[in-house]
């Protein structure tokens, strides 16, 4: 038998306090980094290797943000991330690559791909042939992703695996993808990618891939800060729970897994368009697995966390590259990995806001205590200060 | 009809029988108490119910529909909501929106995408903190909770549900005598607008809110009927309340 719904007047009209979905000033300050970041060509030139490195960065940090929706937002922690992002980069190559050599024959006059005339053939495969035309390529490179996000999904999530499994087999879709492109070096230009095919390099699309992340993060907030990210975070928090309040909770993770491989689909398309060479490498672990250290250095469960990491991390091996350091870049990666997990589980963002909500109200420790002492007061039942700290767990 | 009818339930794990033949039935608005000792297979019976284990055999129906052996959001859905013996809810999320999340809607991915809280379910959010007596504390992490606000939440998340049945998994462990009398008080109030099946160990507690009592034994039933009746049972007596009778 239900409550009656008709509210208390006490319960009448009240508001709880959230925090916007799009702060003023938050608005101003992404339209200036915005600004700066587009007008970069006019001032750099758009050929300078800077302004090349920032819109491949802004892919990256799409990228990273496709990674933070799935795993600080819904807590599945993905290490192959990269197959969406290098799918979704082989199909608008391979199109740019096949349409590139009907202009540009190779040095035996061949107009197919030059690594397909290496390993024997002499036309273009019958199944590549709607490459040719973009519109095609540019929704496969966003369709084909997702779809297989959506099996993958279905495969991983409908039998309940997540966490420390879900991370292993996601790592082995990865490394099942590397492989069959190195295989199938006919098709996919094996070890040396695709390379040599033009690319995209003009303010334009510059501003087209800023458009891309501005779209994508006011999706990814909106989700996240909906009614529907409450649940997302409910599912993260205790999918038991949630799943005995009626929440299909693999449904929820195949939908939010789609829409980040969709995000790291195309995310891989305009990189591949941006940066003119893609290559197995791109859709293998190790990138995957850096992405996910982007964003816990820059903070996972915030939105501009990814952001951050990408852009600091890549920066600094952009700006080391040219030392003795470099060598040792991938050392360095894993060692920054651990730091932040032992000592900045939160990441940048996420310490700078935890610093600023305790300036505010008060740390969540100290919340606690007074509690305690107020249950204590009142001779209530209270449970030891700092016993437990939830989302404690890195998988 | 029962609302809910558990027909000759046997679950055996590892060679051992948990649940052994057991048949029990819950009517409608009723507050039942299940009361046995430990391992007396109370806990298992209510994951049978809710689906978090499928029974060996035998049957359960709910609301005249069969809900045996299928999964725990589904059997949410038919109307049954479940409270854990430890509180369980979503950490980092403030008491507002646990009971927000719990609100009973439209589960469906899509359905919900685009759905926002409407005034009405703000007001009902609202009201039922403040039946749990939480409304001054909407706005804080669940983490920052006494234990026993904790057990209170979640009741006050069950409520949002809006259950035909609410299972109460002794929702008074680890609690003081002050706040067992407050529990106490909460799911008497409850029980004036739901059908609740309370499991519970605490005969003082019992004591204040039972009308009837079922005493569960090694997977079966062993007695029901008021309390006044059952703890005069020998039977009941022997296993349960020790040989000199209640404490």
């Amino acid at each position: 038998m239900a409550m009656k719904p008709s509210a208390r007047p006490e319960a009448r009209g009240r508001r709880i306090r959230r925090t916007r979905m799009f702060p003023l000033w938050a608005l101003l300050l992404g339209a200036l980094v915005m600004a700066l970041i587009g007008t970069s060509p006019y001032y750099g030139g758009t050929d300078s290797y800077v302004v090349q490195l920032i819109g491949k960065f802004l892919c990256f940090a799409i990228f990273a943000l496709s990674i933070d929706l799935i795993w600080g937002f819904t807590g599945i922690l993905s290490l192959g991330q990269a197959v969406y992002f290098g799918i979704g980069a082989y199909f608008v190559a391979l199109s740019m690559k096949i349409n590139y050599t009907l202009t540009h024959p190779t040095r035996y006059g061949g107009k197919i791909p030059d690594f397909m005339e290496w390993n024997g053939l002499t036309e273009l495969p019958g199944f590549m042939e709607p490459l040719m035309s973009t519109p095609i390529a540019i929704i496969g490179a966003l369709v084909v992703p997702t779809l297989l996000a959506l099996f993958f999904g279905v495969i991983t999530f409908k039998r309940h695996i997540y966490g420390v499994y879900c991370a292993v087999i996601t790592l082995a879709e990865s490394l099942i993808l590397q492989d069959f492109i190195i295989e199938y070096q006919a098709y996919t230009g094996g070890f040396n990618g695709i390379t040599d095919y033009g690319n995209i390099r003009e303010p334009a699309f510059l501003w087209f891939i800023i458009a891309v992340t501005v779209a994508f993060f006011i999706i990814a907030r909106f989700l996240t800060h909906s009614r529907i990210g409450t649940v997302l975070k409910s599912v993260r928090d205790n999918d038991v729970r949630a799943q005995f309040m009626g929440y299909n909770v693999a449904n929820y993770r195949i939908f939010v897994f789609c829409v980040s491989a969709f995000m790291s689909a195309a995310a891989g398309a305009m990189y591949a368009a941006w940066v003119g060479i893609v290559s197995f490498l791109d859709t293998g672990p190790l990138f995957s697995v850096e992405a996910v250290v982007w964003t816990a250095v820059g903070g996972r469960a915030t939105l501009i966390g990814p952001f951050v990491g990408a852009f600091l991390v890549r920066g600094l091996e952009f700006m080391l590259s040219g030392s003795w350091f470099a060598d040792y870049w991938q050392f360095f990666i894993g060692a920054l990995f651990i730091a932040v997990v032992l000592w900045i589980p939160d990441g940048i963002v996420g310490s700078i806001g935890n610093w600023l909500r305790k300036r505010r109200t008060g740390s969540v420790r100290q919340i606690r205590e007074d509690a305690d002492q107020r249950a204590h007061d009142q001779q209530r039942d209270w449970e030891p200060a700092g016993a437990r700290k939830p989302g404690e767990e890195v998988v | 009809m029962p609302l809910l009818e558990v027909k000759s339930l046997t679950t055996v794990v590892s060679g051992y029988r948990i649940l052994n033949n057991l048949d029990f039935s819950v009517e409608e608005n009723e507050l039942r108490v299940l009361l046995g000792p430990n391992g007396a297979g109370k806990t298992t019976l209510i994951a049978m119910i809710t689906g978090q284990f499928k029974p060996t055999s035998g049957r359960i129906l709910f609301n005249g529909q069969d809900i045996t052996g299928r999964a725990p959001d589904e059997i949410f859905l038919a109307g049954i909501s479940r409270k854990f013996q430890v509180p369980n809810m979503y950490e980092t999320l403030s008491v507002y929106d646990n009971v927000m999340v719990s609100l009973l809607t439209e589960r469906k991915v899509f359905r919900y995408m685009f759905k926002r809280v409407t005034p009405e379910e703000n007001d009902r959010i609202w009201e039922i903190l403040e039946f749990v007596d939480l409304a001054d504390k909407a706005n804080d992490p669940v983490d920052t909770l006494s234990h026993g606000e904790r057990q209170w939440l979640e009741m006050g998340m069950l409520i949002a549900s809006n259950p035909k049945l609410m299972l109460l998994d002794e929702p008074t462990t680890g609690m003081t005598e002050e706040g067992k009398r407050r529990t106490a008080d909460l799911i008497r109030r409850i029980a004036r607008n739901h059908t609740v099946l309370l499991v519970e160990h605490d005969m003082h507690l019992v004591r204040q809110i039972a009308d009837k009592v079922t005493v569960m034994h090694q997977g079966q039933v062993l007695a029901e009927g008021p309390l006044a009746e059952v703890v005069q049972n020998d039977q009941v007596k022997a296993v349960y309340l020790g040989k000199g009778g209640a404490h």
